[in-house]
């Protein structure tokens, strides 16, 4: 009997053990494989597995080329992810991600500055696109990879059916949003059709993501430098009242179905009416070009300028940077992947789609390289000269996420109720942004 | 590891006997202290920080607390999260209380239907909210809408109207939670004594009189358990909201864990979402104490 219990004792203290150690393993980290090795770089995406199949032929013919190994980790929750890393101390040693988030990063330490001559090949690369990698010190802390600037994607078919122009001004977007709606453009007899296709919620700050661009043709601009070094907001702009105004009146309090239903809780993931086939506009980034050739298909739409708002035609312009991590004390490979992620070589594998995934450079930031050329498609001439041309960038020297995240709310909220007071209500915003900005002692 | 450190000390001072137990809830606690109490502690610690791991934290005091309490869209979340946790938690219990009596018994086909009616609990959260999410799709495409069509009316914008989007999600949540609670108030009805009810019908007692005098009684345990856990998870709702509606519009459905977790991977501020978290904790935790306080009197009584 106390033989047995013994046994069973023995048995239940090995089991323990053996979780233990299993729980201790997990803790100390066995995802870190290769952190001490030198000659292997910790590379952090934000990427889904249809773009990360991209990233892969480019770090594997960047091990093929120089011998360093990558150790690739496409993730889709990038900042989560990357908050959890900060608090252990222990950073990826190269990030790509938006452009619009290095200010972000820089505020909390995150990266390393870099000197633009200590890339080989860095001058390459434009001095507008260079610009946009400054800090607030002065300092530069990533490396342009990829750009893109939204164009307006419109059903060409559903133009030529109604007997209508693709729109050059915002009067005439209007007009051609309303003959979608209501003139059934896909003919089936039903109501079933709209004009636009809006990701107008305020999570993760798509309002404003998505409405920037009409800030900038209406004139207006979120926050400003005050040409001291800090910067000032400046949303209740008698522009950014008026363009609000004219948004809200006409894309979600006007005619019927101009936008498509739902808009203001879609973000872009669940905003699927343009590859659905029942909206006939999308003012988006060029990524979804590959997506849209499969459906609605490549011969049933067309990728032109955004109609010009009272103050011109710009755009939002974004894309990736790459940014060194702090403290990781592997600069000079890191140095060496920038090199070859900017280089001719580089860029032309990342723009290229193999088996159908999502290409990663859009704009290629080489400036010797021409993305219509690359592609062998004319249409990506189009959003190249967007970008080069008619396109701003959030300001993204200082951490641009609040100031983003309250006008998304704000946007959000304003063309939720159509009888609001966008006067009041940007007055209120500008308010709340001068708080964020006080919060970064950028408002001086 | 702090488990293997206290055992063998421990055996040398108190009996074997006592030690055992101990040993068999070793992994379970080890689990407990490495996933639940060690990143709790740490929250908490963390909520007097402003937070920079690579510039170094900023003891800040209670500057978090004052700052997320003070905040007007914090403050709007509270009505939020107040209706939200109430009108789901009692939806729930009702709806569970009605399918228990409804799907209590031993036929083949009532134990289908209960699977069935069980699935939305083992289905995650994310597909159910991208289902209801298509469910209430605008227009007539949408199935609610498509059903309304018939009867002449909508299509309602369930979720893009401000007045409406709140209690969509409420709809939603009741029916997620709802067959959990109709299985622990089932266990409840398996053990009301039959000659009661037939004891009730010789009596010639109405059904409300019925429910009232007999099975509400007996299946009390029940429903303090279900009482119990709608205090816990109540006031946390989360995902329902972020796959929804994500908060809109217009913030109109924003509730307080949807706050906090914007404040801390939007903005960054890991400080003020701990604080946020943890005033959410506290009075999460007193809202238990005081339902198992009154469930507890009640047994007594």
């Amino acid at each position: 009997m106390g033989d047995r219990r013994r046994r069973r004792r023995l048995a239940a203290v090995a089991t323990v053990t053996g979780l233990m150690c299993a729980t201790a393993a997990c803790g100390s980290g066995s995802d870190r494989a290769g952190a001490g090795d030198p000659n292997t770089l910790e590379v952090w995406t934000r990427s889904n597995p249809d773009s990360a199949a991209t990233y892969d032929r480019v770090f594997a013919a960047f091990t093929k080329k120089t011998g360093i190994k990558v150790d690739y980790q496409p993730v889709v929750n990038f900042d989560q992810q990357l908050q959890s890393r900060a608090s252990t101390k222990d950073l990826p040693d190269v990030m790509i991600n938006d452009t619009a988030l290095m200010g972000s990063y820089q505020s909390q330490g995150l990266l390393k500055p870099i000197d633009p001559a200590s890339i080989a090949g860095g001058d390459q690369i434009t001095a507008k696109s260079w610009s946009s990698t400054v800090g607030l010190d002065g300092r530069h802390y990533g490396i342009p990879y990829s750009r893109q600037a939204m164009t307006l994607m419109i059903r060409k078919d559903w133009l030529k059916k109604l007997g209508l122009q693709a729109p050059t001004t915002w009067q005439d977007m209007l007009t051609v949003a309303e003959a979608f709606a209501a003139k059934d453009p896909d003919g089936d007899g039903k109501a079933d059709t709209y004009g636009m296709v809006v990701p107008g919620s305020a999570q993760n700050g798509y309002a404003a993501w998505w409405g920037a661009s009409y800030l900038w043709q209406g004139g207006a601009k979120i926050i400003e430098p005050d040409g001291s070094g800090g910067y000032r907001p400046v949303m209740d702009s008698p522009a950014a009242v008026k363009t609000v105004t004219w948004m809200k009146d006409n894309l979600f309090c006007g005619a019927k179905n101009v936008v498509q239903p739902g808009a203001l809780t879609a973000i872009t993931a669940n905003a699927t009416n343009f590859q659905d086939g029942n909206a006939g506009m999308y003012l988006t980034g060029p990524y979804n070009i590959t997506t849209f050739d499969a459906t609605p298909g490549k011969n049933t739409y067309e990728v032109v300028p955004a109609p010009a708002g009272p103050a011109g035609s710009d755009v939002l312009a974004d894309g990736e940077n790459v940014y060194f991590g702090a403290k990781t004390g592997k600069t000079k490979q890191e140095q060496a992947l920038a090199a070859f992620l900017v280089s001719p070589e580089g860029q032309r594998i990342a723009m290229t789609s193999v088996d159908g995934h999502q290409p990663v450079v859009r704009i290629p930031v080489n400036a010797t390289l021409d993305a219509a050329e690359v592609r062998h498609d004319a249409r990506w001439s189009v959003v190249q000269k967007a970008y080069e041309d008619s396109s701003q960038q959030f300001p993204n020297a200082p951490d641009f996420a609040p100031v983003k995240q309250d006008t998304a709310d704000s946007l959000n909220a304003i063309l939720t109720y159509c009888g609001s007071d966008v006067g009041s209500s940007l007055k209120e915003l500008n308010d709340t942004l001068a708080g964020d900005l006080k919060d970064q002692d950028l408002l001086k | 590891m702090t488990a293997t450190v206290t055992a063998p000390r421990r055996r040398a001072v108190i009996s074997k006997r006592a030690v055992l137990p101990w040993v068999f809830l070793a992994p379970g606690l080890l689990l407990a202290l490495v996933f639940k109490f060690l990143p709790m502690g740490k929250g908490i610690w963390l909520s007097f920080f402003k937070v920079r791991p690579f510039l170094g934290d900023q003891w800040v005091g209670l500057d978090n607390y004052t700052r997320v309490l003070t905040d007007h869209r914090f403050q709007d979340a509270i009505g939020h999260t107040l209706l939200l946790g109430f009108g789901q938690s009692v939806g729930a219990i009702v709806v569970g209380f009605l399918l228990a009596l409804l799907l209590e018994g031993q036929a083949r086909s009532l134990k289908i239907m209960r699977t069935a009616v069980f699935l939305p609990v083992v289905t995650a959260t994310a597909v159910v909210g991208e289902m209801w999410r298509l469910l209430y799709y605008p227009t007539s495409d949408g199935l609610i809408n498509h059903g309304l069509s018939f009867l002449g009316l909508g299509p309602v914008q369930y979720l893009d109207n401000p007045g409406t989007a709140l209690w969509a999600t409420m709809v939603m949540s009741i029916w997620m939670i709802a067959p959990y609670n109709m299985v622990i108030i089932l266990a409840g009805l398996a053990g009301v004594d039959r000659t009661l009810y037939e004891a009730a019908a010789m009596d010639g007692v109405s059904l409300w009189q019925r429910l009232r005098y007999v099975t509400l009684p007996a299946i009390r345990p029940a429903l303090g358990i279900v009482l119990t856990l709608a205090a816990i998870r109540g006031l946390r709702v989360f995902t329902e909201v972020y796959v929804l509606t994500g908060g809109g519009p217009a913030g109109s459905t924003e509730v307080w864990m949807t706050r906090a977790y914007t404040l801390g991977f939007t903005r960054n501020d890991i400080g003020g979402a701990s604080a946020a978290s943890v005033v959410l904790l506290s009075v999460t935790l007193l809202l238990t104490v005081t339902v198992n306080y009154f469930r507890k009197r009640g047994d007594v009584r």
